[in-house]
């Protein structure tokens, strides 16, 4: 008996002392002005890694952070560095801009790359090694544009652009084209600039233009403030956004002035759409005592894509991997099952949410 | 004859390093290289104007963005630009401008520096601290500039997709350049007229020489080199966009120029490699480390931003004063 | 019209508490001060922590303020002191004013994270009052007249008080003053003490109007408060206050009536400051302290 147990444990150790550590890396904004954004994917991502650590030849991935503070310069830096440390894949960056600082290099080093929340098609542009976890802006902005015609019966929009945020004009672009083909009518184009805090004069416009919907495709902290004001000057139309809105901020500074406002996004968590999707729930509000924000959805999913690739591979190299992310097919995600063609664009659904008393409510799935 | 001499032995050693670099590092180390090469760029240009004529002036981040949008305008083809362009079509101009590697980098600082031309003719008439203050606005204004027309310069999708001609050599070769320029002007007798608009700005005028036009050389000279050292960023990270350009930028530069001393070329190299290797190397501070059991993202920069205080206070002349270090008594610690 | 004019006022105003900061430091030290439009932030963070735990807003007010002067008077003893007793030349004190100026908002960054937070304050401020058929809420109108009243009470502490006189005195000629027995060191502490209370204030109104706060919001504000202080004449608070008014029309009406320029709001303040540079630099108000002996 004891001789049995005696061999158990050497297999046991010597099979702890083959199987390695396998390092992905990771690039996200943890210091300035992006941190929180940046904060919430790395949660995602790290209760991913705290699910499923383990691939199928007993090796440990293991995360290596590393902070591009939203800098362009600092990115490419990241991503050199976690090439010299031989990471077999990266997750990141944040934004479409500091992906698509990451692209060429991962191109050029051939290091399989997924960017979660990178919604700006030029990304992953003619490279097979850098791809996505989220739908692209030319998707979400057709989604939007079928929602507000279709559904919500608007005939009339005016849309506002944040001139300074490349998220805001691509998501614009594309609401505003396919809302044209579908026979809407773009009333007016208002353009308001990231900081901005007065919007009055913009409302104002807005109000009297008098569109069926509104369609705002900026970030959380402009909308509240937006939000507050318009109810201070009376407007009372439905508007639509982008996952740009998602950020708890426009709830928290908004208040009640942000009830009724809807957005497209990647995910809701009372809309869970795999068995992985129920499981994360839980264990997230188990870990962090709070509700699922898509972009840490999206930062998990971008974890189990890579695991899934490399579980397909017998050696662990990075074109192995990078030639199986693109093989992705149906794989059980947080926000759906995920599959990736060549293009390194997954084919996703789009959730409605709409905001209500300080909560996210659910409204639809919009599939492609 | 001796000038010459160790002038051709420095070039040559420093050419021999940077190839060998290039060729044997692994690309963490090249990538940093070539930031600390950009950089030192920048930072010998920005202590002409700062150090050397003592005018107090935030406008690297100005002219490195517009260094580097001309420079991506030229290089991309008309192909590119049209599929890049997202918000509305780029206009002619932007079609019609094309040129390659060199000539764009040059045209850059060309631009950039008859930009500082018309920007000497307010600000110089009054003094000092206004010239801090417009030239941090006018960083300001080309930012908003580049996200309002984008018929010009895409807004804030930026470009992409530049090719990337610069390396760890060409970088190399223009920061040499750069930095023999700065230093041959420095010890001319235009130099010596900077010195002392710095020292003494009535007694420079009292002694007949014309401030106005030895100011607005300095300050063109530091745009001319900053528009190349933003075109050679542009190539180097292949995509470039308004919000790279901020504030930030200009502080760096700021810090290495007073840790190697306000007025000393030699002092800025110097700094560079520490101060953007201290930035990399610091990065430990962000993490839980030695001194914090917990993360506290945005510690390096606190720590930063306490050391130039400290610097400011205690070693104002920084490491080599407005010495080089060929001159014998540095290292002036002179309160 | 009535509805912008209302917006400008209040916005005005909140330029104007803190241009008279600046300019009262640049009149006693020729310091433009690049950390004061930190303390605004100082002083709407304290407010905002102050509030969250105590729900008083009142107790928060006096703690922003207090705590805004505190920073700013040892941003003077430790920064800036030193400097000055060095002779130091002009751009280390400018380079320093920077360095405290970053230290200050990396400090926040890392205390309270990058994320903007929301302001929370008494509903009063959000009642609504209908002047001549515009729309506005009791914060602008209350904003508007306090600033007015902390005007004139500067104005009067200025030129009718002992110490008000001595520090304008200062302003003309700093080494007389100091030969006169003055304690001067007492006197720049209570210039930054004021300067610093009014942009915390201005910190608060601001928070108040948009109830966002991160520790950048005090960069763009503070700079076009400077730039309004140049063109209302750098060293008078009456001027600061004019420049601050007009600062806050202009912005306001450019995006009210020439929408196709509202990208360009922000860059208002600087072409004012480069037109006033050009045409008359000493400002509306023209002290020309070239004259005066510093």
């Amino acid at each position: 008996m004891k001789n049995l147990a005696l061999i158990g444990l050497s297999i046991l150790t010597a099979s702890t002392l083959f199987a390695k550590t396998i390092e992905v890396g990771v690039i996200m904004p943890l210091t300035g002005s992006l941190a929180g954004y940046g904060q919430m994917t790395k949660k995602g991502i790290d209760l991913a890694n705290q699910m499923k650590h383990t691939l199928k030849n007993g090796d440990n991935v293991k995360l290596v952070y590393v902070d591009n503070s939203g800098d362009k310069a600092q990115t490419a830096n990241a991503v050199n560095k976690l090439n010299n440390e031989g990471v077999v894949a990266i997750i990141g960056a944040l934004t479409s801009s500091n992906s698509l600082v990451v692209a060429p290099i991962v191109k050029r080093e051939k290091i399989p790359a997924v960017a979660p929340v990178a919604t700006n098609k030029m990304v992953t542009r003619a490279n097979p090694y850098m791809n996505r976890a989220c739908f692209i802006d030319p998707f979400q902005g057709k989604v939007a544009a079928k929602y507000a015609y279709k559904t919500l019966h608007a005939k009339t929009a005016v849309v506002i652009i944040d001139k300074a945020q490349a998220y805001s004009v691509g998501l614009a672009k594309a609401f505003m084209k396919n809302y044209a083909k579908l026979g809407g009518k773009i009333v007016k184009r208002v353009f308001i600039t990231s900081g901005d805090k007065d919007f009055k004069a913009v409302l104002s416009i807005i109000k009297s233009a008098n569109p069926d919907i509104i369609y705002a495709p900026i970030y959380a902290p402009e909308m509240a403030l937006m939000a507050r004001q318009a109810k201070m000057l009376g407007i009372k139309k439905p508007v639509l956004g982008g996952d740009g809105l998602s950020d708890a901020t426009l709830r928290k500074v908004a208040k009640d002035a942000a009830n009724g406002i809807m957005y497209t996004d990647h995910f809701n968590e009372k809309a869970t759409p795999t068995k992985l999707s129920k499981e994360f729930v839980t264990k997230y509000h188990k870990k962090y005592k709070e509700s699922v924000p898509s972009f840490a959805a999206n930062g998990a999913d971008s974890y189990f894509i890579i695991f899934n690739a490399m579980n397909k591979c017998d050696k662990l190299t990075r074109e192995c991997i990078a030639k199986n992310i693109t093989k992705t097919k149906n794989l059980e995600g947080v926000t759906g099952k995920i599959t990736i063609p060549a293009s390194g664009n997954p084919k996703k659904s789009a959730v409605i949410n709409e905001i209500q008393n300080g909560k996210i409510e659910y409204k639809a799935t919009v599939n492609p | 004859m001796k000038y010459f001499r160790n002038l051709i032995i420095s070039i040559i050693l420093v050419l021999a390093t940077l190839f060998l670099a290039n060729k044997y590092l692994d690309s963490y180390l090249v990538m940093i290289l070539s930031n600390i090469g950009i950089f030192i760029i920048l930072a010998v240009s920005y202590n002409l104007i700062n150090g050397v004529t003592g005018q107090f002036s935030l406008e690297p981040n100005g002219f490195v963005a517009i260094g580097a949008y001309v420079t991506a305008l030229l290089l991309l083809s008309n192909d590119e630009k049209t599929m890049q362009f997202m918000l509305s079509d780029p206009s002619p101009l932007i079609l019609w401008m094309h040129s390659s590697f060199i000539p764009a980098l040059l045209i850059s600082g060309i631009v950039a520096s008859l930009i500082a031309l018309t920007l000497a003719f307010p600000v110089f008439r009054v003094r000092g601290d206004y010239l801090a203050i417009v030239t941090l606005g006018f960083g300001f204004i080309i930012r908003i500039f580049a996200i309002n027309q984008d018929s010009y310069t895409n807004g804030s999708m930026g470009l992409s997709n530049i090719p990337n001609e610069a390396n760890l050599i060409s970088i190399g070769v223009f920061a040499l350049i750069s930095v023999i320029v700065v230093l041959n002007i420095v010890y001319s007798k235009y130099g010596r007229a900077m010195k002392a608009i710095r020292d003494d700005e009535d007694a420079t005028n009292a002694m007949g020489i014309n401030t106005f036009k030895i100011k607005t050389i300095a300050f063109m000279t530091s745009a001319f080199f900053e528009g190349i050292g933003g075109g050679l960023m542009a190539s180097l990270l292949t995509t470039i966009s308004p919000e790279q350009f901020s504030f930030m930028l200009t502080f760096q530069l700021l810090i290495i120029i007073v840790l190697g001393g306000l007025g000393s070329t030699t002092g800025a190299i110097i700094a560079t490699f520490l101060v953007l290797g201290g930035m990399e190397a610091l990065r430990f501070l962000d993490e839980p480390n030695f001194f914090t059991n917990t993360a506290h993202p945005g510690l390096r920069m606190v720590v930063f931003s306490l050391l130039l205080i400290l610097i400011m206070i205690f070693a104002r002349k920084g490491l080599f004063g407005d010495r080089e270090i060929w001159d014998k008594k540095w290292f002036n610690f002179k309160m | 019209m009535i509805q912008q004019i209302l917006n400008a006022l209040s916005l005005g105003s909140m330029y104007a508490l803190i241009a008279i900061g600046y300019t009262m430091v640049y009149g006693v030290l020729r310091l433009i001060n690049f950390a004061h439009g930190d303390i605004m932030m100082v002083g709407a963070f304290l407010a905002f922590t102050t509030y969250s735990v105590t729900s008083s807003f009142s107790l928060a007010v006096l703690v922003a303020i207090i705590g805004a002067s505190i920073t700013g008077m040892l941003t003077y003893k430790i920064a800036y002191k030193p400097l000055l007793d060095k002779n130091a030349p002009k751009i280390s004190l400018l380079i320093t004013a920077i360095g405290v100026s970053f230290f200050l908002e990396n400090l926040f960054n890392m205390l309270y994270g990058g994320v903007p937070q929301a302001f929370n304050y008494p509903s009063i401020f959000d009642k609504e009052i209908h002047i001549l058929g515009a729309v506005t809420n009791f914060a602008s109108i209350f904003i508007a007249i306090f600033t007015i009243i902390v005007l004139i009470s500067v104005l009067i502490f200025l030129n009718k008080t002992k110490y008000g006189k001595a520090i304008k005195a200062i302003a003309f000629d700093f080494y007389t003053v100091k030969l006169m027995g003055i304690n001067v060191d007492f006197l720049i502490l209570l210039v930054f003490l004021i300067g610093s209370a009014l942009a915390s204030l201005g910190g608060i109104f601001y928070a108040i109007s948009y109830p966002s706060i991160d520790p950048l919001m005090g960069v763009l504000v503070g700079l076009k408060a400077f730039a309004a202080a140049v063109l209302g004449g750098i060293g008078s608070v009456a001027g600061a206050a004019i420049g601050g008014f007009i600062l806050g029309f202009s912005e306001i009406f450019i995006v009210a009536y020439f929408p196709e320029f509202a990208g360009y709001k922000d860059a208002i303040a600087f072409f004012f400051l480069i037109f006033i540079l050009l045409f008359k630099p000493t400002g509306i108000m023209g002290i020309d302290f070239e004259r005066s002996r510093f």
